[in-house]
């Protein structure tokens, strides 16, 4: 919820360029305490005092068009409320990364040159007829 | 077919003639003879050059991807163009065509955890006034003409939502005597959302996706290209 005063609290607390920034990027104007940043360069914040449940985690998205799926998988645990400690902080979270795992995180590429193609892998159940004919 | 049963007997006619007289045993003189071995006569050829058909002169164009946003007139036309996709992706009014349980996560996102109206997303139960059709749920065979016409009835610029995999390809009653095998074989779908049924969360990334397709529409510079 909004109101006059938070926005005015928050504003006071954040700073002008700060401010038109989230208002560029989340609509809303909220003070936190920043967490850490990703590989990628999103950042995290956290107010767990005065924000509404569901509302108290939020990242600030390197690029402008941003997008859900930029958010790195240990980092998506945290801020859906998974987990309780960032992975900048969970032990768990910081083990190597496994043989088959990917080495980096690849975002939704829906729309751009690097969309996923479906392909068959099975033959053809028929195949074209191709007319050939010997030579007389 | 003559083909199959007597390989050897089979002459150079043509391969129309070849498939009616399946049984007949006519004598192979009378067959018109080719020029080059391998092509059967009244097989279609090698399609005509372009200049002939349109009767204009080949001219090289650059992509649409490959235009730069360089002076003044394209700095114009990609500026209207940002203000116009703004303004579309700003007010996505659904025309919501729930037909199966697709339609009970799709009302999850008009409920306040997932909260579409602050995105200007409110669900509109006229096509004439929405922008964007969410078919969610299985499509029948029944139901067919009347999603056609709901499509036709809404105005331009308008796109399509498939959700479900109901939606997308048939799904699981993709083998059902009263099933369209997909949507999209009815409509022209723009995002297709995964799942059976997709989560709420997925619809609204699929929606994200709509947007994010949105802005990057190039309304003003594909006209002036024109």
């Amino acid at each position: 919820m909004s109101t006059i005063l938070r926005t005015l609290r928050n504003l006071r607390s954040i700073g002008l360029k700060e401010y038109g920034h989230q208002m560029q990027y989340m609509g809303d104007t909220k003070r936190g305490t920043f967490i850490a940043m990703d590989k990628y360069g999103n950042k995290y914040f956290e107010n767990l005092e005065e924000e509404l449940p569901l509302r108290t985690r939020w990242v600030d998205y390197k690029d402008k068009e941003f997008d859900p799926s930029q958010i790195e998988p240990g980092w998506h645990a945290w801020i859906s409320y998974n987990v309780d400690l960032p992975p900048s902080q969970d032990k768990l979270l910081q083990r190597q990364a496994r043989v088959w795992e990917p080495k980096e995180h690849i975002p939704v590429m829906t729309g751009t040159r690097s969309a996923y193609r479906p392909y068959s892998t099975t033959k053809p159940k028929y195949s074209a007829w191709q007319p050939t004919a010997a030579p007389r | 077919m003559a083909l199959r049963a007597k390989p050897t007997a089979v002459t150079l006619q043509p391969l129309r003639a070849a498939c009616i007289s399946s049984t007949s045993s006519k004598p192979a003189a009378s067959a018109p003879a080719v020029s080059k071995p391998g092509i059967v006569q009244g097989n279609p050829g090698t399609p005509l050059p372009m200049k002939a058909i349109t009767g204009k002169d080949h001219r090289e164009v650059a992509l649409p991807s490959q235009e730069g946003t360089k002076g003044v007139l394209q700095y114009a036309l990609t500026t209207a163009d940002a203000v116009a996709n703004w303004a579309r992706q700003g007010s996505l009014w659904p025309m919501t065509f729930g037909l199966a349980c697709c339609a009970v996560e799709m009302m999850h996102l008009s409920t306040p955890r997932y909260d579409q109206d602050r995105m200007g997303i409110i669900f509109r139960a006229s096509p004439r006034q929405s922008d964007v059709m969410i078919v969610a749920g299985t499509l029948t065979n029944k139901m067919a003409p009347a999603l056609r016409q709901v499509y036709d009835q809404m105005p331009d610029p308008r796109w399509v939502i498939s959700m479900g995999s109901c939606a997308n390809g048939g799904g699981y009653y993709h083998y059902s005597y009263s099933v369209v095998r997909g949507c999209d074989r009815i409509v022209p779908v723009d995002i297709y959302v995964p799942g059976c049924p997709p989560t709420a969360e997925a619809l609204m990334f699929g929606i994200f996706q709509l947007q994010k397709k949105m802005r990057h529409t190039k309304i003003t510079r594909m006209w002036y290209r024109k």
